[in-house]
């Protein structure tokens, strides 16, 4: 089993589920359609990498006029404390250990591409280091109400991102519920929110800094892959 | 997770989508240039005689109520492995199993259709039927060359060969580890002949793969 070590926390996560569309403006911003019920998608776990840790971006994404932007997306994660499936909105809270930073790295143009010819959203997720999270897990009883708190991304500095949890379409234990329809969860497993908008690319040389409110930041430089 | 003789601990599970030719036409997918890679997490593994559970919500809605059988060769790493080259493939293979990629087959489709990522569809518990064991690669001349079989209540609705797979074993390795670090015990399928169909509660699927061994599983309605 994969463990991480996220703070204090050492947890053993088997999967990674992001939610796509979760934010309107975001929505927008990519002509999606606005989502009835929550989508969803998994990330494995060869993309997590935690604080300080370079993001590697890929040389055959660097190197393809077809794929060379890689982007980032803030997001608020939240960890599973034990076993679950079929968990129902007023039980939820009960299931989450708590909160953490989540960057949710996209090969862009490769998931367009993918997207456009009805193939799955799978490898433009997936590199290794694409899943930066961290810097600590704030237990659900130290933050009192997890959709009114801050997202900020900044890269070298400059504002890129900036939102509130308040504006999610589906809320925590909405999409807990539903997601736990189809899987069962299990200690360690992490589930993104989604991004709000502002999404852009990131190059090598960058410094990502990925901040909520109440949870702290996450801080990456972005190196590009080395050649063998 | 007891594989036979085997205890192996897998991070991930990659699957392949469109890689036998028969089955591409009877989808009316495109063939693709690049293998066409999805996964399924961990919840979806079950052994040798362990029940497949159709969900409730699935059997009592009429726009979902379809889930498939797929039975495929699946191969399991050895060791961590990253850009692994074509001539050194099968030195990273531990070994083949029998694998069954069940489907909840309607949905797929609406979300195919609207673009959305193949997951919800691939990832019910117990959707992931895997064994009865690991042939190792010393016992298995040539995997592209292996009847693939399967039967729903004793009568055959896939049967095909290994050697009819769009992207052979080393390809499908060399091309996933250009894009991501594999480990130990990581389970990566090959893909589904034609032959797909439904699976009811109260089914028995047998999926065969010739050397490797039959996987048998019951399927159950979620709840019984």
């Amino acid at each position: 089993m994969l463990n991480i070590k996220i703070g204090e926390d050492i947890i053993y996560p088997t999967k990674i589920v992001c939610l796509g569309r979760n934010y309107l403006k975001h929505i927008k911003e990519t002509n999606a359609a606005t989502p009835k019920e929550p989508v969803f998608f998994v990330k494995t776990l060869n993309t997590l990498v935690t604080d300080g840790n370079p993001i590697i971006y890929p040389n055959i994404l660097y190197n393809s006029q077809k794929y060379n932007r890689v982007d980032h997306e803030v997001e608020l994660a939240f960890i599973i404390s034990k076993t679950c499936k079929n968990i129902l909105v007023e039980n939820a809270y009960d299931y989450i250990l708590g909160y953490s930073v989540f960057l949710d790295i996209t090969a862009r143009k490769m998931q367009i591409s993918d997207r456009n010819i009805k193939l799955p959203w799978y490898r433009s997720k997936n590199f290794d280091t694409f899943s930066p999270i961290g810097p600590r897990i704030v237990p659900t009883s130290e933050i009192e109400d997890p959709h009114n708190l801050d997202l900020q991304l900044e890269i070298n500095g400059e504002i890129r991102q900036q939102s509130n949890t308040k504006l999610m379409l589906f809320k925590i234990p909405e999409t807990l519920e539903y997601l736990s329809k189809f899987v069962t969860f299990v200690a360690g497993d992490i589930i993104a929110t989604g991004t709000p908008s502002g999404i852009g690319p990131i190059q090598p040389g960058d410094v990502i800094k990925a901040s909520i409110e109440k949870i702290g930041h996450i801080s990456h430089g972005v190196l590009l892959e080395k050649v063998k | 997770m007891k594989l036979g003789d085997h205890t192996i601990t897998p991070t991930k599970i990659i699957c392949v989508g469109t890689n036998y030719m028969d089955h591409i036409k009877e989808t009316g997918l495109e063939i693709p240039k690049e293998p066409v890679l999805f996964p399924k997490t961990m919840n979806c593994l079950i052994l040798n005689n362990e029940p497949i559970i159709y969900p409730k919500f699935l059997y009592n809605n009429r726009k979902l109520n379809r889930v498939d059988y797929e039975v495929e060769l699946a191969f399991i790493i050895k060791e961590r492995c990253k850009n692994v080259p074509l001539n050194e493939a099968y030195d990273n293979i531990l070994g083949y199993t029998v694998f069954n990629d069940v489907t909840a087959r309607k949905m797929q489709v609406k979300d195919i259709v609207s673009k959305l990522p193949w997951f919800r569809s691939k990832s019910f518990d117990s959707f992931a039927p895997i064994g009865p064991r690991i042939a190792e690669i010393a016992e298995i001349d040539d995997p592209h060359n292996l009847n693939i079989e399967l039967k729903v209540n004793g009568k055959i609705k896939q049967s095909s060969n290994t050697k009819y797979l769009l992207f052979k074993i080393p390809e499908l390795l060399e091309y996933i580890t250009k894009l991501f670090t594999l480990e130990a015990g990581d389970i990566i399928t090959t893909g589904t002949p034609a032959g797909i169909g439904p699976i009811h509660p109260g089914d028995k699927i047998e999926a065969s793969i010739e050397k490797i061994g039959t996987l048998t599983n019951k399927v159950i309605m979620e709840g019984d």
